[in-house]
């Protein structure tokens, strides 16, 4: 079967220039930068040094510090992004299934949604003490209302025309449902849960970055506190790292489920 | 009183029908009256806006009966009635399925073995002309393509009453005569049932239908019933070379205008 479009529409040609460009971006950012900090014209204390960072990235890495504490964040990632999403299109299910349940909760969910997470923190150290746990709350608190609100507009998208055939072929409310609504909300679900893996690592962050422990974020207050600008920027490299990691993962899980839907951008 | 009921086809009689959004109502169909017996390929033409969409939802069983009097084959209109089809304005296919599955997905509510259903699919496909593409995603498809799976999954099911909205009008004059031509042959050879079809071109009204309705804006009331008397087999090609043709065409255009 001849396919119509390249991947995405981009041409391999297309792509290398559109990565080269990106390369040169960073490059002449990051040039300017050790520029900057070599030549004393911007405080080196303050804002680092690119050559020192990236040679303090590689040590960690290698000493086993950042895998360690990765390995900690990711635990507490993994198991939000889970609980979160189980909980968030299990609410998705039910408010699908009974509208009024919908129209109940909506304001509700949004006025929650509106809380700004990190204020709970404090709260959740009270309950759940510093460990684990605690980290999961903040986490689920926000991946759930992300994945929440975006596999409600996804079923809500549902072609209109899609659910009259299904009622003149007499297709039962549940395979209606299953084999209709759930394909068509799918790829608004993956955008959510794209999204909501960026945020949940964002959530865990902050939670360590507050309750301390011995993941990344804690590594980063640690080296804030202790003045060392290079610290703090090599554990953000290994942040970023982790999250297009995962952000590419679920892009690739993504793509052999929802094969005939080009990806929504978040 | 109307003419007689006719018992196996579709009978209408004083609808009307009234959209109702808060304060405001918008009369959509006033007083209709329609026999069209059991096997007969009509047409519904009009301005848009003039009720032929919501007259079809009614007979779909879509929109539900307000005032008056709807039998189908004796019985009111019902969505999900087995001897009812219903082709959408846009070909309404399910895009993570392939035209195959799209076509099976319909199949399946008559036919329950999968063997039996998969050797009448891929006959409806190859008879359509996408023998090739059974396992093509929608989305690898001209809209013309699609369109002819939508006219295969429609077919499938062999209904008695078979209602076409618009089927054919987002695509180019060529494709349009195209997919006519095979519209006609499913009708004609694989199952001759009632059709009715809504459509704003009159040339493929006069192609394709036993008879004309013609509808004023909106309420929408039948202003003309036009029977066309072409002879069948027909092949719509070769139809639009004819002069009678094209003289048939020019008068129901002079009854759409002043109806308007």
């Amino acid at each position: 079967m001849r396919r119509f479009i390249t991947l995405r529409g981009f041409t391999m040609k297309e792509r290398l220039t559109l990565a080269g460009g990106r390369l040169l971006l960073i490059g002449l950012w990051g040039a300017a930068w050790e520029v900057a900090a070599a030549s004393g014209a911007l405080p080196r204390g303050l804002i680092g040094q690119p050559s020192e960072f990236l040679l303090d990235f590689f040590k960690l890495v290698v000493d086993g510090t950042f895998p360690a504490a990765a390995l900690i964040t990711l635990e507490a990632v993994f198991i939000a992004f889970v609980l979160g999403a189980i909980l968030a299109l299990l609410t998705a299910l039910l408010m699908t299934a009974f509208p009024m349940a919908e129209r109940l909760a909506a304001p509700i969910i949004d006025a929650l949604n509106a809380l700004p997470r990190v204020a709970l923190i404090p709260l959740f150290i009270l309950w759940f003490g510093i460990g684990t746990e605690q980290k999961v709350a903040s986490g689920v608190s926000i991946m759930y209302f992300v994945l929440l609100s975006y596999t409600m507009a996804g079923a809500k998208s549902t072609d209109p025309d899609h659910l009259r055939l299904a009622r003149s072929l007499a297709i039962p409310g549940w395979r209606t449902f299953l084999e209709i609504i759930v394909p068509s909300a799918l790829p608004a679900i993956f955008a959510g849960l794209r999204l909501g893996m960026i945020y949940t690592v964002l959530g865990v962050i902050t939670a360590e970055l507050i309750a301390g422990g011995k993941g990344l974020g804690t590594l980063v207050s640690y080296y804030s506190n202790t003045f060392n600008p290079n610290g703090v920027f090599a554990t953000l490299i290994a942040l970023v790292l982790i999250t297009i990691a995962l952000t590419a993962t679920m892009s690739r899980i993504e793509r052999s489920i929802a094969k005939w839907h080009a990806p929504i951008a978040v | 009183m109307g003419p007689e009921p006719t018992p196996e086809g579709i009978h209408i009689r004083g609808l009307s029908h009234e959209y109702v959004r808060g304060d405001e109502s918008v009369e959509a169909l006033r007083d209709v009256a329609l026999e069209i017996p059991a096997g007969q390929f009509v047409s519904l033409v009009g301005a848009s806006g003039c009720g032929k969409t919501t007259l079809l939802d009614i007979l779909s069983g879509l929109l539900d009966v307000q005032t008056g009097a709807v039998r189908l084959a004796g019985r009111p209109p019902r969505a999900g009635r087995r001897d009812t089809a219903r082709m959408f304005a846009r070909d309404a296919l399910l895009p993570w399925k392939s035209a195959f599955a799209n076509v099976d997905f319909a199949l399946a509510t008559r036919v329950g073995d999968a063997a039996e259903r998969a050797s009448q699919v891929e006959r409806l496909l190859e008879s359509v002309g996408l023998g090739e593409f059974k396992q093509a995603l929608p989305s690898e498809l001209s809209q013309g393509m699609r369109q002819r799976v939508a006219l295969a999954r429609t077919f499938s099911l062999r209904s008695r009453f078979i209602m076409l909205d618009e089927p054919f009008g987002a695509l180019d004059a060529l494709t349009k005569i195209n997919l006519q031509d095979r519209l006609v042959e499913l009708w004609e050879q694989v199952s001759a049932s009632t059709v009715v079809l809504v459509t704003h071109d009159l040339a493929e009204a006069a192609a394709l239908s036993d008879r004309v309705i013609v509808m004023s804006p909106r309420p929408g009331r039948i202003v003309a019933d036009v029977a066309i008397g072409l002879p069948r087999p027909r092949n719509v090609r070769a139809l639009h070379a004819t002069d009678g043709f094209q003289k048939l065409v020019a008068g129901l255009w002079e009854t759409l205008d002043s109806a308007s």
